[in-house]
This record gives C-alpha cells, sequence and structure tokens, in this order.
C-alpha cells in the first residue's frame, strides 16, 4: 500500500499521551473571551466602529485558540489543513468586503 | 495491508491514522471544511449586505435580540466543544467507555442547543420576525438555520456512531470516523462563534 | 492477511451503475458528458439558425430564451466540466502511479449526482418549460416576478444537486493527489495535467460553496418568499451577481486549467522534449488559481460599483494575462527545436495556443474598465468567451480524447478521422466566432432572438451559422471516429505513442482495474521517459508482487443520488411529502454506508500471474 510521506513519518513519531489541562485552560479562556464580548456591548457607550473591531478581535483569538488546541491545527502534519482553512478564509474576506462596501452605494 | 488486519490487535496511539483510509479520511473532511468555510462566509456575506433591510414596522435586530439567551446557547456549545475533546482524548488512550459518555454528554448539550434555538426562532416570529418579513429577516434565518441544521445533522451523526462503537468496538475503522465527527463538532462552535459576535453582538450595538 | 469475503461481481448493466473503478467512472463522465455536449450543440446550432437572417421566424422569442439560457448551462455544467472529469478519472491517478482515489464510493457518488442533476435539468424541455433567465440567472429576471414557470426552478434545483456531486469529486482529487502518490513522486515531479488536475480541484473546493449558497437564496426566494433579491422587500439584485461571479470566475479558470494541462502534455509528448519551463509552468498554474478568486467584478464593470472597485478589479485582472503568457512561451519553447510529430492529439494543441492567445487577447481589451462600457452585453463579449471555452477547452478536450483514447479504451483512434475532426471544426469555430468580434463592434447586442436588416450583420451572421454547421460535422465525424474505432481489435500498445513519458504509459492499455501490479518508484519528472532513457525497459517495481485490496462495487451512490433526483421534483412542485421521502432515501443510504464496513476484497498474485500483466 502506498503511503503519504509526511503522514507516515508523523505516525511513527513517538507521542507523549496529553492531560485535558490544557483543554481546559483553553475553555477558560475562550469562556472570559465570550463574557468580555457580551459584557462590552451589555455595557455600551463606547464608540460602535471601536467595539466592531474589538468583538472581531476577539472572535479571532477565540477562533484561533479552538482551532490550534481542539482541532490540532498546532500539531504538525497539518500543512494542509491549514492551507485548506486559511484560503477559505481569504475568499471569506473577499466576499465580505463585497458585502460591506460593493452592494449598497 | 487491510484495514480491518489491525482490528484485533494492540490499538495504536492515533488509531485515526493509523491507515491510509483513515488519513485520507481526516485529510479530505480538512478540505470539505475548506469548503464549509466558503459556504458559511457567504452566507454571512449576504446576511452582512441585508442586515439593515428591516423594512417599516418590523422590528429591528436592536429590539429582536435577546442576549441572554444567546449567551446561555453560547455556554452550552461552547462546553459541547469541550467534551468532545475529552471524547477524542479518551479515544487516544484507548478507553472506550469514557469516550461513549463524553460523546453522549455533547449529543445532549447538542440537543439543548437546539431547543434553545427553535425557542427562540418561535419567540422571534411571534414578535413578527418571520422567514418573509424582510430581507433581513430571510438572511438572518438562512443563516442561523444553516448553523441549526449542520448541529441536528451532527447530533444524529454522533449518536450514530456512539451505536457504532458499542456493535463494532473501537477499532481502526471506527476511530476515523469519530475523529472526523469530533472536527466538525469543533468547526460547527467555531462559526457559532462568528454569528454570536457578528449577528447577535453587533446586531445589538447597532 | 487476505480475507476471504465473496464480494458479489457485478456484470453488464448492474456493473457500470454500480462501479467504483476510477476508469470506468471516467467512462461513465465520459458518455454522460458527451450526450450533454450533444444536447448543448443541437440548442447552439438552432440559435444560430434563428440568426443566420435578419427578422428570422425560425424559433419564437420564447424558445430563443429557453435554448440560450440552456445551451450556456449545459455546455458549462453538464458537458466542459464532466468530460474534463472523464480525462482526471481516467489519468491523474494512472499519472501519480496510485492503485486507485482516495474515495472510490465518493468519486461514484459524485457521477451520480452530477447526472441526476443534469437529468433534472433537461426534463425541464418536457414539463412546461425550460430555464430561460441566462445561464447566470441574473435576478430580478429570474424571481418569481418576471419567470412565472418552473424553468429557473429547474436551474436551481438542477445545478444544487449536479455542484453536490462537483464538490465531492474536487475533494476526491485533492486527497487523491496529495496522499497517494507513488514513493518517489514528489509534487515537483507531478506531471502537469495532474498538477492542473490539483488546482481545479482546490478551485472547485472553495467556489462551489459560494454557488451552492447564491442557489439557495434564489430558491428560497422562488419557493418560499424569501427576500434576499426580492427588491420590495428590501432585497439587492446586485448581490446575486456578486455571489454568481464570486463562484462564477473560478468556474472558468476551473474549466481550462485542465485543458492546459492537456496541451502541456501533448505537445511535450509530440515534440519529444521534456516541458519547457515546467517549474514556472507549475507556478503560473497555481498563480491563476489564485488570482482567479479577486478578480470576479470584471463581470460587473457596468453595473456602477465606481472607480475605485472597477480600477482594482481590471488591474487584477490584467494580472492573470502574466501567468497565462508564460505558459504561452512555455509551450511555444517546447516546441521549438523538438522533432514534432503532427498526430489529430498534436494538431488540436497546436490549433490551441494561436487560438487562445486570440481569446486571452480580448480578454486584456474587456479588462480594461472604460472600453467595456462598450463592449458589454455585445457580441464581442460572445466572440471572447467562445475564443477561450472552445478555442481553449473544446480543442483541449479533443486533444486529450485524442491522446489517452487508447489508454482508456485499449483502441486507437483513426488519425485520419481524427485529422479531419480537427481541420473542419478548427475551420468552423473560427468561421462562427471571429467574426463575432466585429458584429460586437457594430453594435449587435447579446441575448436577442434577431435583427433588423440594413444594420451590416446580415453577411457576418450567415458565416457565423455556417461555421457552426461545420463544428457540427466535426463532431459527427468524431463520433464515426469512436463508433469506427469501437469495432476494431482492442489491440493498443502499452506506450502506443511509443514517445510516452508519464507513468500512464507503463501500464497496459486499457489499464488493468488495479491500474499498477506493483507500485513503481519514481525517478524522476517524466517517470517513464527517464527511464526510458537511462536504458531500463520500464518502470522499477517499489514492492513485491503481492495481494492487492480492492473496493466493492456499491449500488449506494445511485440510490443516494435518485433520493437527491426525487427531492428536487417535490420541492419543485412543492409536494414536500415527496421531497422528505426523497431526502430519506438519501439519508438512509449515508446511514447504510456509515453502519456496514466496505471490508473490500483481494486480488490474488496467482489471479495476476494468468493474465501476464507486467507493471
Amino acid at each position: 500500500m502506498s503511503s503519504n510521506h509526511s503522514a507516515s513519518e508523523q505516525q511513527g513519531r513517538r507521542h507523549k499521551v496529553e492531560g485535558p489541562q490544557k483543554h481546559i485552560i483553553a475553555y477558560v479562556f475562550s469562556l472570559v473571551l465570550t463574557l468580555l464580548a457580551f459584557a462590552t456591548v451589555i455595557a455600551g457607550e463606547v464608540n460602535t466602529m471601536f467595539t466592531y473591531i474589538l468583538l472581531i478581535v476577539m472572535a479571532g483569538i477565540q477562533v484561533y485558540i479552538q482551532m490550534a488546541f481542539w482541532m490540532h491545527m498546532k500539531d504538525r502534519g497539518h500543512m494542509y489543513a491549514i492551507v485548506g482553512i486559511l484560503t477559505g478564509v481569504f475568499v471569506v474576506f473577499t466576499m465580505v468586503v463585497m458585502a460591506e462596501y460593493w452592494v449598497w452605494w | 495491508m487491510s484495514a480491518h488486519s489491525h482490528v484485533d490487535g494492540q490499538l495504536p496511539h492515533e488509531p485515526e491514522k493509523a491507515t491510509l483510509e483513515g488519513r485520507n479520511k481526516v485529510l479530505g473532511f480538512w478540505l470539505f471544511l475548506g469548503g464549509e468555510t466558503v459556504l458559511f462566509g457567504t452566507l454571512f456575506a449576504a446576511y452582512l449586505a441585508l442586515r439593515n433591510q428591516v423594512g417599516d414596522g418590523n422590528p429591528t435586530s436592536q429590539e429582536l435580540f435577546d442576549l441572554g439567551l444567546v449567551a446561555v446557547a453560547t455556554f452550552i456549545l461552547l462546553t459541547s466543544s469541550l467534551t468532545s475533546v475529552f471524547a477524542i482524548q479518551a479515544m487516544h488512550k484507548n478507553q472506550v467507555k469514557p469516550m461513549l459518555i463524553w460523546l453522549a454528554v455533547t449529543v445532549l448539550l447538542g440537543l439543548g442547543f437546539l431547543g434553545l434555538e427553535i425557542y427562540e426562532f418561535v419567540h422571534y416570529v411571534h414578535a413578527g420576525h418571520g422567514f418573509t418579513t424582510s430581507a433581513f429577516s430571510s438572511s438572518f434565518y438562512t443563516l442561523v438555520g444553516f448553523h441549526g441544521a449542520h448541529v441536528a445533522f451532527g447530533v444524529v451523526w454522533i449518536t450514530i456512531l456512539i451505536f457504532q462503537v458499542l456493535r463494532k468496538g473501537l477499532n481502526v475503522v471506527t476511530a476515523p470516523k469519530v475523529y472526523v465527527a469530533g472536527m466538525y463538532w469543533h468547526f460547527i462552535d467555531v462559526v457559532w462563534v462568528f454569528i454570536f459576535t457578528v449577528v447577535y453582538l453587533m446586531g445589538k450595538v447597532g | 492477511m487476505a480475507h476471504g469475503h465473496t464480494v458479489k461481481r457485478y456484470s453488464g448493466l448492474m456493473d457500470w451503475l454500480t462501479t467504483v473503478d476510477h476508469k470506468k467512472i471516467g467512462i461513465l463522465y465520459l458518455i454522460a458528458g458527451g450526450l450533454f455536449f450533444l444536447i448543448g450543440g443541437l440548442e447552439a446550432i438552432l440559435i444560430r439558425l434563428q440568426l443566420w437572417k435578419p427578422l428570422n421566424d425560425f424559433v419564437s422569442p420564447d424558445t430563443y430564451n429557453e435554448l440560450l439560457t440552456m445551451h450556456g448551462t449545459t455546455m458549462i455544467f453538464l458537458a466542459a466540466m464532466p468530460l474534463l472529469f472523464a480525462l482526471m478519472n481516467a489519468i491523474v491517478p494512472l499519472q501519480i502511479g496510485a492503485r486507485d482515489v482516495a474515495f472510490p464510493f465518493v468519486n461514484a457518488l459524485g457521477f451520480w449526482t452530477f447526472f441526476f442533476g443534469g437529468l433534472l435539468l433537461n426534463i425541464s424541455w418536457f414539463t412546461g418549460g425550460a430555464p430561460d433567465a441566462g445561464w447566470t440567472s441574473y435576478v430580478p429576471l429570474a424571481t418569481n416576478t418576471y419567470s412565472q414557470n418552473h424553468g429557473v426552478d429547474y436551474y436551481v434545483l438542477g445545478l444544487q444537486i449536479a455542484g453536490i456531486g462537483t464538490l465531492v469529486g474536487g475533494i476526491n482529487f485533492l486527497v487523491t493527489i496529495i496522499n497517494m502518490r507513488a514513493p518517489g513522486m514528489s509534487f515537483m515531479r507531478m506531471p502537469m495535467f495532474t498538477w492542473t488536475a490539483f488546482i481545479t480541484s482546490a478551485l472547485i473546493l472553495f467556489a462551489f460553496p459560494a454557488l451552492t449558497v447564491g442557489l439557495v437564496a434564489l430558491m428560497f426566494d422562488r419557493l418560499f418568499s424569501a427576500n434576499f433579491f426580492e427588491v420590495s422587500n428590501g432585497g439587492n439584485a446586485v448581490l446575486w451577481e456578486h455571489i454568481f461571479w464570486i463562484f462564477g470566475h473560478p468556474e472558468v479558470y476551473i474549466l481550462i486549467l485542465p485543458a492546459f494541462g492537456i496541451i502541456s502534455e501533448v505537445i511535450s509528448t509530440f515534440s519529444r522534449k521534456r516541458l519547457f519551463g515546467y517549474s514556472s509552468m507549475v507556478f503560473a498554474t497555481v498563480l491563476i488559481g489564485f488570482l482567479g478568486f479577486m478578480v470576479w467584478a470584471h463581470h460587473m464593470f457596468t453595473v456602477g460599483l465606481g472607480p475605485i472597485a472597477n480600477a482594482l478589479f481590471s488591474i487584477a485582472t490584467m494580472l492573470i494575462a502574466v501567468p497565462t503568457g508564460i505558459k504561452i512561451f512555455n509551450w511555444l519553447f517546447t516546441m521549438w527545436g523538438g522533432s514534432i510529430k503532427f498526430t489529430a492529439a498534436n494538431l488540436f494543441a497546436v490549433g490551441f495556443v494561436p487560438t487562445f492567445v486570440m481569446g486571452g487577447v480580448t480578454g486584456v481589451m474587456l479588462a480594461a474598465a472604460p472600453a467595456d462600457f462598450q463592449y458589454h452585453d455585445s457580441y464581442f463579449v460572445v466572440a471572447h468567451f467562445h475564443y477561450v471555452i472552445v478555442g481553449g477547452l473544446v480543442l483541449g478536450i479533443f486533444s486529450g480524447l485524442h491522446y489517452w483514447w487508447p489508454k482508456m479504451f485499449g483502441r486507437m483512434l483513426s488519425e485520419g478521422l481524427g485529422k479531419l475532426t480537427f481541420w473542419t471544426f478548427f475551420i468552423g469555430f473560427h468561421l462562427t466566432f471571429f467574426v463575432q468580434h466585429f458584429l460586437g463592434l457594430l453594435g449587435m447586442p447579446r441575448r436577442i432572438y434577431t435583427y433588423q436588416d440594413g444594420l451590416d450583420f446580415n453577411l457576418m451572421n450567415l458565416i457565423s451559422t455556417v461555421g457552426a454547421l461545420l463544428m457540427g460535422i466535426g463532431t459527427i465525424i468524431f463520433l464515426i471516429n469512436i463508433v469506427v474505432t469501437a469495432v476494431k481489435p482492442k489491440n493498443a500498445a502499452a506506450d502506443p505513442w511509443e514517445d510516452g513519458r508519464t507513468l500512464e504509459w507503463a501500464i497496459p492499455s486499457p489499464a488493468p482495474e488495479y491500474n499498477f501490479l506493483q507500485t513503481p518508484l519514481v525517478r524522476g519528472y517524466d517517470a517513464l521517459w527517464k527511464e526510458k532513457m537511462d536504458g531500463n525497459k520500464g518502470m522499477t517495481p517499489a514492492e513485491p508482487i503481492g495481494p492487492i485490496h480492492m473496493p466493492s462495487p456499491s449500488i449506494l451512490p445511485f440510490v443516494m443520488s435518485l433520493g437527491l433526483f426525487i427531492t428536487g421534483f417535490g420541492l419543485m412542485y412543492s409536494h414536500y411529502i415527496i421531497a422528505g421521502a426523497g431526502l430519506l432515501i438519501t439519508f438512509g443510504c449515508m446511514f447504510l454506508r456509515s453502519i456496514f464496513d466496505d471490508h473490500g476484497f483481494h486480488i490474488e498474485p496467482e489471479e495476476l500471474k494468468d493474465k501476464g500483466v507486467k507493471a
């Protein structure tokens, strides 16, 4: 059976079994970010544009944490996964620009 | 070497990647998620373009959205993402029973999320925010509904997998399925992060 | 290790309905895509017959709109893409030295969903009217207000179902190329056709979901009174154009890139030279794929997006001329100093180069936004995209079919008939479309069913119609060639062109169901050519002869797609029980596929020896 080089390399590597601590930390971090996001909106009284940017940044961090740790994208052997998701994100970015600037004028 | 030759022996550390079939499945699913990113991205783009097209006399996003409900839904889905991580961890340690329990918890949380979403939608419809009310409402229900349909599909999928593992045990055929379902579930949560940010929180800000 | 599973092996029709063999699926794509190509071609000829003289009444305006819409939709989605998928299925696994594709079952599913989607679309002819809003199905024309019959519903649902097939097919090729390459087949040793198949599959993966959402939105508008594009309720018509072209522009690169790959293979083989500038060719392919996502609004210059958007998209579009130019020069330099054999396949390839350059030049002209205001919606645009799609893609497909026919069927197509096909089709093509540039510049708008006398349109339209008929004759000659070839003995050699460079020529023609008796060891670019130059008889095997694992055939892909087909009908005519039943069939098949493991079966070494095949 022919096999992929990078994947079999990665499979042969010894792996220490990881504990749940890391994931619980990621969970708590996500929770805090979520609470902050809700709190920012409920508190109000901040510049709208600033709120938008803050919200997007916090969502971005949270998504990064979850994809890197929970979906193991930071581990080796995930090059194609990263390329795939980032290409998708790039296409989405062009579409968001479209939706914001080129639909109504 | 066929996939089931490992079945009786010792399960490798990462059973989802032990066979070429398994590695193909995981890679193919990652690429599928790249496509799903564009799918949801397009739905988001449509929503962003139409979010202010509320129409006269219809409730706006500020009047409509109930952040308390959304916060609970977010908490449930985030927690379910953690429990599915625990399930995969248990799988990597070849602990079948804890894995099944964590998967079952994930399914229950998913059902809870769906229940809340249905309640929310019914509430909105009664508030005069039907699917056909305005461009805003159509794009809102399509985006959030697509996500909800993904959750529902995931719930059914993971339930089927639980019964499969009960019958067939954990082996190099079933392990990639569980792993891939876990990836799917995380992805659903990632999409929800953007939904609560872009749709609900930004909608509340106005 | 070999398990004694007795897998039921079908024969006859059941064999074709249940096959998961990529070579057979390739042939299925060829048959189905070829059939739709003939239907689309017939529609084209009817269009040209209507336009051969001013104020003609050969077809009614309504029928003309239907013909126009179905010609475009059929040719793009149901003919061009499946024909490319036919060649990709038949050849890509062989070129990378793989026994099979990554997901044989999904591959079969991809074919059947495409087939049933196409069938659904074409049934509209018999149920009260085909779609008539153009292949781009622009709103508001495509909304309920202006398209009251079910035509556009067929468009929306048929393409949705066919699109699912294309998407899963694309994922299958991506994973196959990433994970299933033979030892030594690094990315930078992959044949050019495989590279273009790879990039095309990536474009499919990232472009088709946008179409999915666009079609869903239009479907919701039409069937469930949503308001995405309903201006009176806050919807926006420009949004459809954006979503359609965010998909639609990558789509044209999805079509042309594999044609580039075919041309690279054919020109290299028949010039008996290594492809000039291989790595720049790879780079250009990737770059075209990437830029393809940033130029969609050049289809919308006249919408009024403003000078900033128009300038951005104008520049991005012109940039694409650079990697395309790299390719053109690489083909020329490959031929330069080679000992060129003008086989039928190579005639198509050599004819492709100048034809495609002409399409590219008009593309750059159209990319200039201010000038585009003049060309827009005129026959100039029609001429442009037919030069790149027919002059590019279709010539490429003909070239590939003549080139790989022996590998797919074990028989050589007749060279004489092949050359006749080329000359009739090529001359017919230029007759048809060259004059359309000038019709456009004279002001003839596209998508009109007739024109007035005395506008200087008459002669050129007549020439165009004569050319279209000549293209039809060329296609008929190709069909005759197929029939003539089919009755000849199956005696093609493993390397029938004698100058084969890539791995598919290392195995018998047609390829056995397991492709390679022993997985080959790849020692360089143009793997087989390298062995030939080193004086070796064939490829060095990378493994001893052993039992070969094969996936079992399955009827599920067929039934699953049938379920979607039924769902489409149910949705369209608001019979939700039927729609639900269809979905139940599809999800039921998914369930069955999930719970019953496919153990496949093994072909034992003893069986292999009987056939006397060499790796």
